[in-house]
């Protein structure tokens, strides 16, 4: 076996619940309890004591209605007594909270550590409301008195985008289609749909050349992943030797100036966290050729040109190139990395606090194997994790592989 | 916080659902703080920013201390000239309101200092990267403080 050392931390236990327009029969507590268990259970275990620690990921005290949350969460799945730490990280909530378990685990201050995160993004406010809290996230003084909606500092990376490589509106579209299309095979997606390219570019104007079809969902969901050390497994979960052991290869995180128009003009239509983020990753994870070694990619498409751009930023293709692999399969299902398998933001859907965990429930099943039916990737042994805060003022990439 | 009614529901499996609707609103005093020279220059109709006492390097969003070597700044007015870095037409009003959708906004490089702003253009043509545009001062009283002022295309792109 594995031992922790090497590995960082194994992967016990995954779970989450459906992605959601709204539950009507479940607050923001009870979808992360049905995770949490499902997380539990999935590595055999009968009661939750054997835990060492909680970490809770939620981004937005607005949507959730409930300071202190954090503790809250934690006496609902049961780790009362327990330490518990609350993460936020914006867009990046879910996969910074499995980063700081990481860290907890790595340090020898823990043997394991389940990470909780949910959040009620969807219908439990009306549209305006959920608009003008989630504009709070742009800078409040410099920011957000001009603009109300993210499509618009989006647009404008991807307008630069355009100018400077030859991008098209076309080329993002495809991404649009192709999680929609993904999404169809998730039973727990938020809405999977078979659209086309021109469906995308005639759906209602956001911000240009974005439209409605480019922009990814707000859900209603939760999502859990249990980490452990190698010791703490073979003493506590009798699943895992059952079925292909998995890792954290490695994690790593970045800044970048949060306003936008802070940024080098050079960088601008870049996001130089998620370069640096990934940078760390693969190196911990011993990658030095993405797109050869890396088998699924779960990327943060909160809007389809995001995703193209990540493509260019995480490594899995040249600076520039982008828009040609947005077009050309490459990053479809049967491609070199299959990208958002799962659905994405766009077709699983987005509950801020869970999405980078539900990212990692993807990952981890895919790798198992579990998936089956025409969204597993066959024969997956690495897949990654990629999310951001804003428009990429804080990045977390998480690396998961198969161990043996 | 008052409650505004009841919902009553079945759930998967038959299970009762219940639903409370609940309003809250909030009022705040936002300081300002650091940034107070810069919203009342607004109102003497000049763009401000800040320079470090000790390196000189220059900041927008201005900063009180230096990132570079923690020295505290000082004011400076800015020329109000810059130039477009990308351009987009939004078609929802901000938060605050005081702009009807659509309307055009871009990530200005501003002229002397590092640094810019995402702000709005006047009118309805989308500027292109490149383009010059200088600030203008609008009558009347904004929305919000920082809609008092936008920017104006003034030449070509090149």
């Amino acid at each position: 076996m594995t031992t922790s050392a090497e590995s960082g931390a194994l992967v016990a236990g995954v779970g989450m619940t459906p992605f959601v327009g709204f539950r009507d029969d479940a607050s923001v507590r009870d979808m992360v309890a049905e995770a949490a268990r499902a997380a539990l259970l999935d590595a055999g275990l009968s009661s939750p004591s054997p835990v060492d620690m909680g970490v809770a990921a939620y981004e937005s005290d607005h949507f959730n209605r409930q300071l202190s949350l954090g503790q809250v969460l934690s006496d609902t799945v049961g780790l009362t007594g327990k330490p518990v730490m609350r993460v936020e990280g914006g867009g990046a909530t879910g996969a910074l909270a499995i980063r700081t378990a990481l860290t907890a685990i790595r340090s020898g201050e823990a043997r394991s550590v389940l990470v909780f995160g949910g959040e009620t993004n969807g219908r439990s406010v009306d549209r305006t409301t959920a608009i003008e809290i989630l504009a709070l996230s742009a800078d409040f003084e410099w920011e957000t008195p001009v603009f109300g909606t993210f499509a618009a500092p989006y647009a404008l990376m991807i307008t630069e985008h355009m100018r400077r490589y030859g991008t098209t509106a076309e080329q993002f579209a495809e991404i649009a289609v192709k999680n929609r299309r993904m999404a169809l095979d998730n039973p727990l997606a938020h809405r999977g749909m078979s659209i086309t390219v021109e469906d995308v570019r005639s759906s209602a104007p956001l911000s240009d050349p974005y439209r409605l079809f480019d922009a990814s969902l707000l859900s209603d969901g939760a999502a859990a992943v249990l980490l452990a050390t190698g010791d703490w497994v073979e003493q506590h979960s009798p699943t895992f030797t059952e079925r292909p052991p998995v890792a954290i290869l490695g994690s790593g995180s970045a800044t970048d100036r949060p306003r936008l128009s802070d940024r080098s003009e050079e960088m601008f239509p870049h996001f130089a966290a998620k370069r640096k983020a990934a940078a760390r990753a693969y190196r911990e994870a011993g990658i030095d050729n993405p797109p050869d070694q890396i088998d699924l990619a779960e990327v943060y498409d909160s809007f389809s040109g995001a995703e193209l751009q990540a493509y260019e930023d995480l490594g899995l293709c040249p600076v520039g190139h982008g828009g040609l692999a947005a077009a050309d399969g490459r990053f479809d299902q049967g491609g070199q990395v299959v990208v958002n398998p799962s659905g994405g933001l766009m077709g699983r859907g987005s509950a801020v606090g869970a999405t980078g965990i539900a990212q990692a429930v993807e990952v981890v099943s895919q790798i198992r194997d579990e998936v089956g039916g025409p969204r597993q990737v066959p024969g997956a042994r690495i897949g990654m994790t990629d999310t951001h805060a804003g428009v990429g003022s804080l990045s977390v990439v998480n690396v998961f592989g198969r161990v043996g | 916080m008052r409650v505004t009614g009841t919902e009553r529901n079945v759930g998967p499996d038959g299970r009762p659902v219940y639903l409370l609707g609940v309003e809250m609103a909030q009022r705040y005093r936002h300081a300002v703080g650091s940034s107070s020279p810069f919203y009342l220059g607004l109102e003497q109709g000049v763009l401000r920013a800040t320079r470090c006492t000790g390196c000189g390097a220059s900041w927008f969003p201005p900063r009180r201390f230096c990132e570079e070597d923690l020295t505290e700044t000082d004011w400076y007015d800015l020329p109000g000239t810059g130039t477009v870095v990308a351009a987009t037409r939004v078609h929802s009003p901000p938060p605050f309101g005081g702009i009807d959708p659509p309307y055009v906004l871009a990530s200005i490089r501003l002229d002397g200092v590092r640094g810019g702003i995402t702000h709005r253009v006047i009118g309805d043509e989308t500027p292109e990267h490149g383009a010059a545009v200088t600030v203008e001062f609008i009558d009347g009283a904004p929305a919000h403080p920082l809609l008092a002022f936008a920017f104006a295309i003034e030449g070509e792109a090149p």
